[in-house]
């Protein structure tokens, strides 16, 4: 079944092995016949930090967010999100975190009822979050830290899209100690993964 | 003792805010020297520019005076604590970036012998705390997890090699609390920060 692929890629350089990633992962779903957008937040300068008026109002609907009109567009039309990103302290890179801060906005990603304690899913169109990441430090040294990133999203973001969404995390460690035919491994995997989602 | 605050709300009338002057009275109570780093007071940067990225790597990650004055304050502060609001279960971007930018190589850890082992350099570190506000009740903090409680404690209080007590406050459930309840929470605050040692 052709799905429609959401790709957001948080890195500064194509130029490095997280571009290569990307374009594994742009092979594989080409390959697969996906349906794909690309949003290179580094490209296009997104700027992270969600605004005074954003935080004010926030319970406010995304008609009230023209500035955000693309990112609301792109989060309801796909049934799958893959996230390309390098892990930096155990996370996402700040740039992707503000991309979830302000884009996953009331109306589009949940809803509140009045009297209600907690947010209701509204992005119910998303079933599959893969996230295929880089981390420099060792599994072991992402066990101590708690793998915060992995939780943001397989348990956070997840809870607000299709009850039987699933999630992948897709990871390859030590960075700078693994060996070219385990890179090479990886970069296989991604693109298997993604033919296949 | 001296006592750094790195604080992000992009309100100033929020009670965040609030949540930042009791911590700054309870600290200044105690004789402690407080410096606050108000990041979008500040209008600091979203994210790792890819010049920084391309700097990471040289061995003088630092490019800019702003995170060069941010990383000295660090190394020489006995206390760190974070003030923020919980947006998708971690710190906001504006506050991600801060970590990324300010705890590199040299300043925070320095990586060792020929497997680049990382050993902390924060050493001098005798607190880390987190003081944050979440929309979610407490149950559902736990349930989809306190990533950004991990991000401070575990991540950052690795790099004190265990040194540093952590200590976490939290109010749950924001919009639903009584004014008494948030009053408490303020109490409680300014009280623990006035305790530290």
């Amino acid at each position: 079944m052709s799905r429609r692929v959401l790709v957001v890629f948080a890195h500064p350089s194509r130029e490095s092995l997280n571009g290569v990633v990307l374009t594994r992962v742009l092979d594989g779903l080409r390959r697969g016949d996906h349906d794909v957008r690309l949003r290179d937040l580094y490209a296009e300068e997104f700027d992270s930090r969600l605004t005074l008026a954003e935080k004010r109002g926030h319970l406010d609907p995304p008609e009230t967010k023209p500035q955000l009109t693309r990112d609301f567009d792109d989060l309801r039309w796909c049934d799958t999100l893959v996230c390309v990103h390098p892990t930096w302290w155990g996370a996402q890179p700040a740039i992707l975190k503000g991309w979830f801060d302000r884009t996953f906005a009331n109306g589009v990603a949940f809803t509140l009822p009045p009297g209600a304690k907690n947010i209701r899913p509204a992005l119910t169109n998303v079933r599959r979050i893969v996230t295929v990441t880089t981390h420099g430090s060792p599994w072991r040294v992402n066990a101590i830290q708690g793998v915060p990133g992995r939780r943001i999203v397989d348990r956070g973001m997840r809870a607000v899209c299709h009850p039987l969404c699933r999630t992948s995390w897709i990871a390859l460690y030590a960075l700078d100690r693994v060996s070219l035919s385990r890179r090479e491994r990886f970069l296989r995997r991604v693109e298997r993964r993604m033919t296949r989602l | 003792m001296n006592a750094t605050v790195v604080y992000a709300h992009p309100d100033p009338e929020s009670f965040g805010r609030a949540v930042l002057d009791r911590v700054v009275r309870g600290l200044e109570r105690s004789g402690h020297d407080v410096t606050v780093l108000d990041l979008y007071g500040l209008d600091y940067p979203g994210a790792i520019s890819p010049a920084e990225w391309q700097a990471y790597g040289t061995g003088s990650p630092i490019i800019d005076p702003t995170v060069a004055h941010h990383a000295r304050l660090v190394q020489s502060t006995d206390a760190l604590v974070f003030v923020y609001p919980t947006w998708w279960s971690s710190m906001p971007a504006i506050m991600k970036a801060w970590l990324e930018r300010t705890l590199v190589e040299g300043v925070a850890f320095a990586l060792e012998g020929p497997r680049n082992r990382l050993t902390p350099k924060l050493t001098g570190l005798r607190n880390v705390v987190g003081v944050t506000t979440y929309g979610s009740s407490w149950w559902y903090v736990k349930l989809v997890n306190d990533a950004g409680r991990r991000s401070v404690l575990r991540t950052v209080g690795l790099l004190s090699a265990g040194r540093a007590r952590l200590s976490w406050h939290g109010l749950h459930s924001l919009d639903g609390q009584t004014a008494r309840r948030r009053e408490r929470f303020l109490d409680d605050v300014e009280r623990a920060m006035g305790a530290l040692r």
